[in-house]
């Protein structure tokens, strides 16, 4: 079922087929400009995705210089094309953004808490982070305490960082001229008023807009199916879910963690279709969940609401946060997320 | 000021230990902020005492707001009283009627103030539905004695009354009286369901009878009173996997499930409560859930028999 004893996929399959790989069927994207130009009325079909292979970074990355995005809670955004973003003026954009950032902290709009050290601001590409050829290069910003020397693998004093990616992209891809560079999903770590520094003049420079990501309930259904069936060769982590209830006047959390292997027993039983994943089994999983529940406490978990799920391979938050944890499946969760941030946008 | 306050005032205040100082005063509440921050706690006591009296005087302190600070300088000592503690019994056929603390408090006060003339009573509300009442008692002919005041803490959704020992003994009865008269003159209320058809008639509800039928199951499992206060509950289950609906899906498999179920909330039975009249859960209710409050726990291993 999942390959995870094959050989990676080389970068030198075809940018086509590998975007088959991932979608089966057309995305909602290409459905609805089917449908409009048809003049139908859009009937979504159910979807169906690929299981996350293990590794589909590219040769030329070191699983190394990725690791600091692994363990950390990110928080999510979906970003519009940035006009005239150059990967060649990277260096100029670093400048630019410190000077803007030191500027802001004599009007008295940066708040940081701690000494008044002096800041820089790096920008630097990630290789590797795409799904295709035809993705961007993702790039990483980071603002550091100028005391340290910027330096790749010095655990430097980093106070704030932000990385834009896009993975299978391809929708949105197709959608946008040649000015635009498209990086739909961001990602944050670090304090909130950093964060709406950045996007302040990443708005002013590339005339882009960014709005915060929520992933709601179905989605989160998704995730915890996907990431359930993804093969491990050790758990790290229980499979977690957390519903809360909207009853009055006081609040109510439930939080629902089953033995990592027992899930995984639980999903191969109603899995049918190699390689994928269907609405059908994602509905019938979640479906497994809830009756077992049921059964012990008479309460309809499917009637509250799920806030967040928590696997080895990653853990997502209602409010758009995620934090990835296996290395392996980094690109499947990014992809997912992409794919989330371009349904945004648009 | 009357100098008989005054006086009542400082005395109260003399008692305070400087420690306690301010956070008494702040529990209190009745000097602001303002005057507080002008007050010198590094002084000597008797001055202390002048300026704090000086300052209740400003506000035109009466003997009841005497009689407060009293109550919380005693809420604060209350391990240094004996009490007493009454139980009241219900007499059998009787309903269990909905409580009304400010009728309660309204009664109390008349009934002492009609068998003895001179009396002061106070009351503080408190914690968990409880009310500190303080009674500062006098006679036909003389006026109430301050300093030899008797207290009365009742919880009211217990059948429980704590009352500070006092010197005075042929006053219990008379406390007795109160609670009484209270029970037996509050009119007893038709129990509301909630459900207002008489609102308007063109608007029914589809499933009356499920729905009274669940509210009186709900009551019946939670009785009409607040629950205990509880945050969280935990449960380990070692269950198999059993569905009717989804015949087949680990049907082969022996080993259980293991999963570990938490609830929390800030009134957790509360919500548990509130889950089968909003349509969440069944009533009724899971004994898994239910039981808590009689076992006493709220961690559970869950094994298939």
């Amino acid at each position: 079922m999942d390959s995870c004893d094959t050989p990676e996929s080389t970068p030198r399959q075809s940018a086509s087929s590998r975007l088959k790989d991932y979608f089966i069927g057309a995305t909602p994207l290409q459905k609805r400009l089917e449908s409009v130009r048809r003049q139908t009325s859009f009937v979504p079909t159910p979807p169906r995705r690929k299981i996350p292979q293990c590794s589909q970074l590219q040769e030329d990355v070191d699983p190394q210089k990725v690791a600091f995005l692994l363990h950390k809670q990110w928080t999510l955004y979906s970003l519009t094309p940035l006009y005239k973003f150059s990967y060649t003026n990277l260096k100029e954009y670093s400048k630019l953004l410190s000077a803007f950032i030191a500027a802001e902290k004599q009007k008295g709009r940066a708040v940081e808490v701690g000494e008044d050290f002096d800041i820089k601001v790096i920008f630097s590409t990630l290789l590797g982070m795409k799904g295709t050829q035809r993705d961007p290069e993702a790039f990483l910003v980071q603002i550091l305490s100028k005391s340290q020397l910027p330096s790749e693998n010095r655990e430097g004093k980093v106070l704030w960082t932000g990385w834009f990616c896009c993975i299978f992209g391809d929708s949105l891809l197709e959608t946008v001229s040649e000015d635009f560079t498209c990086l739909p999903l961001f990602l944050a770590n670090g304090a909130e008023t950093n964060t709406a520094l950045i996007g302040t003049w990443f708005q002013k420079t590339f005339d882009c807009y960014f709005s915060p990501l929520a992933i709601n309930a179905y989605n989160l259904s998704w995730m915890a199916a996907m990431w359930t069936a993804c093969k491990m060769d050790h758990y790290m982590a229980t499979t977690e879910f957390l519903w809360s209830v909207p009853c009055s006047p006081q609040s109510l959390d439930i939080s629902y963690a089953v033995h990592p292997e027992d899930a995984k027993a639980l999903w191969d039983s109603v899995h049918t279709t190699p390689g994928e994943v269907t609405q059908e089994e994602v509905d019938l999983f979640m479906d497994c969940l809830y009756s077992h529940f049921h059964r012990h406490f008479k309460i309809h978990l499917s009637a509250t609401r799920l806030v967040r799920v928590s696997t080895s391979v990653a853990s997502a938050h209602t409010d758009g946060k995620i934090k990835i944890l296996c290395h392996k499946y980094l690109i499947g969760v990014l992809a997912y997320l992409t794919e989330l941030a371009i349904f945004q946008i648009e | 000021m009357d100098e008989t306050v005054a006086e009542f005032f400082k005395r109260i205040i003399l008692k305070i230990p400087m420690t306690e100082m301010m956070t008494i005063l702040k529990t209190w509440g009745f000097l602001s902020e303002n005057q507080l921050q002008t007050v010198n706690l590094r002084q000597r006591k008797e001055s202390l005492v002048q300026d704090l009296v000086l300052l209740c005087e400003e506000k035109r302190a009466s003997l009841n707001d005497a009689a407060l600070l009293d109550i919380v300088y005693t809420q604060f000592h209350r391990h240094q009283k004996v009490w007493d503690v009454f139980r009241m019994s219900k007499e059998p056929g009787e309903d269990s009627d909905l409580f009304d603390m400010e009728q309660f408090k309204s009664s109390f006060k008349k009934i002492l103030q009609r068998a003895l003339k001179n009396v002061t009573v106070s009351f503080r509300d408190a914690e968990e539905n409880a009310v500190w009442i303080r009674i500062a008692w006098g006679t036909q002919y003389r006026k109430p004695n301050q300093y030899k005041p008797t207290y009365v803490v009742y919880y009211s959704q217990t059948p429980y009354a704590f009352t500070s020992s006092s010197r005075l003994r042929s006053n219990i009865p008379l406390l007795g009286q109160t609670f009484e008269t209270h029970n037996s003159t509050t009119p007893l209320q038709e129990r509301s369901l909630g459900l207002d058809i008489n609102m308007d008639s063109r608007i029914i509800h589809e499933n009356r009878i499920e729905k009274e039928r669940v509210q009186r199951v709900t009551e019946e499992t939670f009785g009409h009173y607040p629950q205990p206060r509880l945050e969280f509950a935990q449960y380990k289950l070692e269950t198999k996997f059993k569905s009717d609906l989804n015949g087949g899906i680990l049907a082969e498999r022996e080993e259980p499930l293991r999963c570990l179920i938490k609830f929390s909330s800030p009134n957790l039975l509360e919500a548990l409560k509130s889950l089968a009249p909003a349509g969440i859960a069944d009533a009724p209710l899971s004994p898994l859930l239910t039981c808590i409050p009689n076992k006493g726990m709220n961690y559970f291993k869950i094994r298939d028999k």
